[in-house]
């Protein structure tokens, strides 16, 4: 069956000198989030988010489910698992990187099947699945010592 | 070129069914957020964020970034609504298909420049790009006023 979820953004005057808002979403969950273009593409967000960082929140959240699950099939249920994204923009040219980062809390597992059921889920997750193609996709995974 | 990265934590306790998970953006714009399988596959009005809704935030605000950028007016009003469908895709299991916008402006433009902005928007806008390879990208576009 499918999912349906969606997100309204008021933009106001031109993009260097303008500025928006993504409202309220509608699961309630954020909002409103003030955006700008400054805010976007310099190093100095000012504690605004962007179009990449919800990228990144979306990959970072969709590959922590996808390795829960893999994990789980294959009988190692984990304790916890620390994701992040880092997208990379480059003004001008696009949406260029998303490294995916995962350090696993997972009883009994050894290190090669951990690594393997990492690469499976950035392969398998929708999130993954949606970038791939025009983006680099990275991993860095390792078993919490 | 100036790289700007974006990035975000996801700490998931648990299986992928029984589990859940908290979303924190590295800007500190928004932070706790929780998630989990239900919330994920469900109505979406639990109070509770997904990847998908995350996703449709970036688009809308990555998609009125791109408008704004064409339009060049200080006076313009731009209203972007993303709407993300994700389903089961035979062999591929659950795959983002389409991202659904609905742009609603108000701007000293008429309606055949208008109509090359958007165009423009939707070959230029990064999110766009980067999810092309894989999705449906549909435009309703509508000059209003």
């Amino acid at each position: 069956m499918a999912t349906e979820r969606s997100a309204k953004v008021t933009w106001q005057g031109s993009l260097m000198e303008g500025s928006g808002e993504i409202q309220e979403v509608p699961s309630g969950a954020f909002g409103p989030l003030q955006i700008s273009w400054p805010a976007r593409a310099e190093d100095e967000h000012g504690g605004k988010t962007s179009p990449e960082e919800l990228i990144a929140a979306a990959h970072a959240a969709c590959f922590a489910m996808a390795l829960a699950h893999g994990l789980a099939e294959a009988g190692h249920p984990p304790e916890r698992l620390q994701t992040s994204a880092t997208v990379t923009f480059v003004p001008g040219t696009g949406i260029t990187r998303s490294a995916l980062t995962v350090v696993g809390t997972v009883p009994g597992i050894d290190e090669a099947a951990f690594l393997e059921a990492a690469g499976q889920a950035e392969e398998g997750c929708p999130v993954s699945g949606a970038l791939k193609g025009n983006v680099e996709l990275t991993l860095d995974a390792r078993l919490a010592s | 070129m100036p790289r700007i990265e974006r990035h975000a934590d996801v700490n998931w306790e648990g299986t992928n069914a029984r589990g859940a998970g908290r979303i924190d953006a590295g800007t500190g714009a928004f932070s706790g957020l929780d998630y989990s399988l239900p919330v994920r596959i469900g109505k979406g009005t639990e109070g509770k964020t997904s990847p998908e809704e995350l996703l449709a935030a970036a688009h809308a605000a990555c998609f009125a970034m791109s408008v704004a950028g064409e339009l060049r007016d200080d006076d313009a009003r731009i209203h972007v609504t993303a709407n993300g469908v994700m389903d089961e895709v035979p062999g591929q299991g659950h795959q983002i298909v389409e991202s659904q916008l609905r742009v609603r402006v108000r701007a000293n433009v008429d309606r055949s420049s208008f109509r090359e902005a958007v165009k423009s928007a939707d070959e230029g806008c990064p999110f766009s790009a980067l999810i092309k390879a894989s999705a449906k990208v549909s435009i309703d576009a509508e000059l209003e006023g």
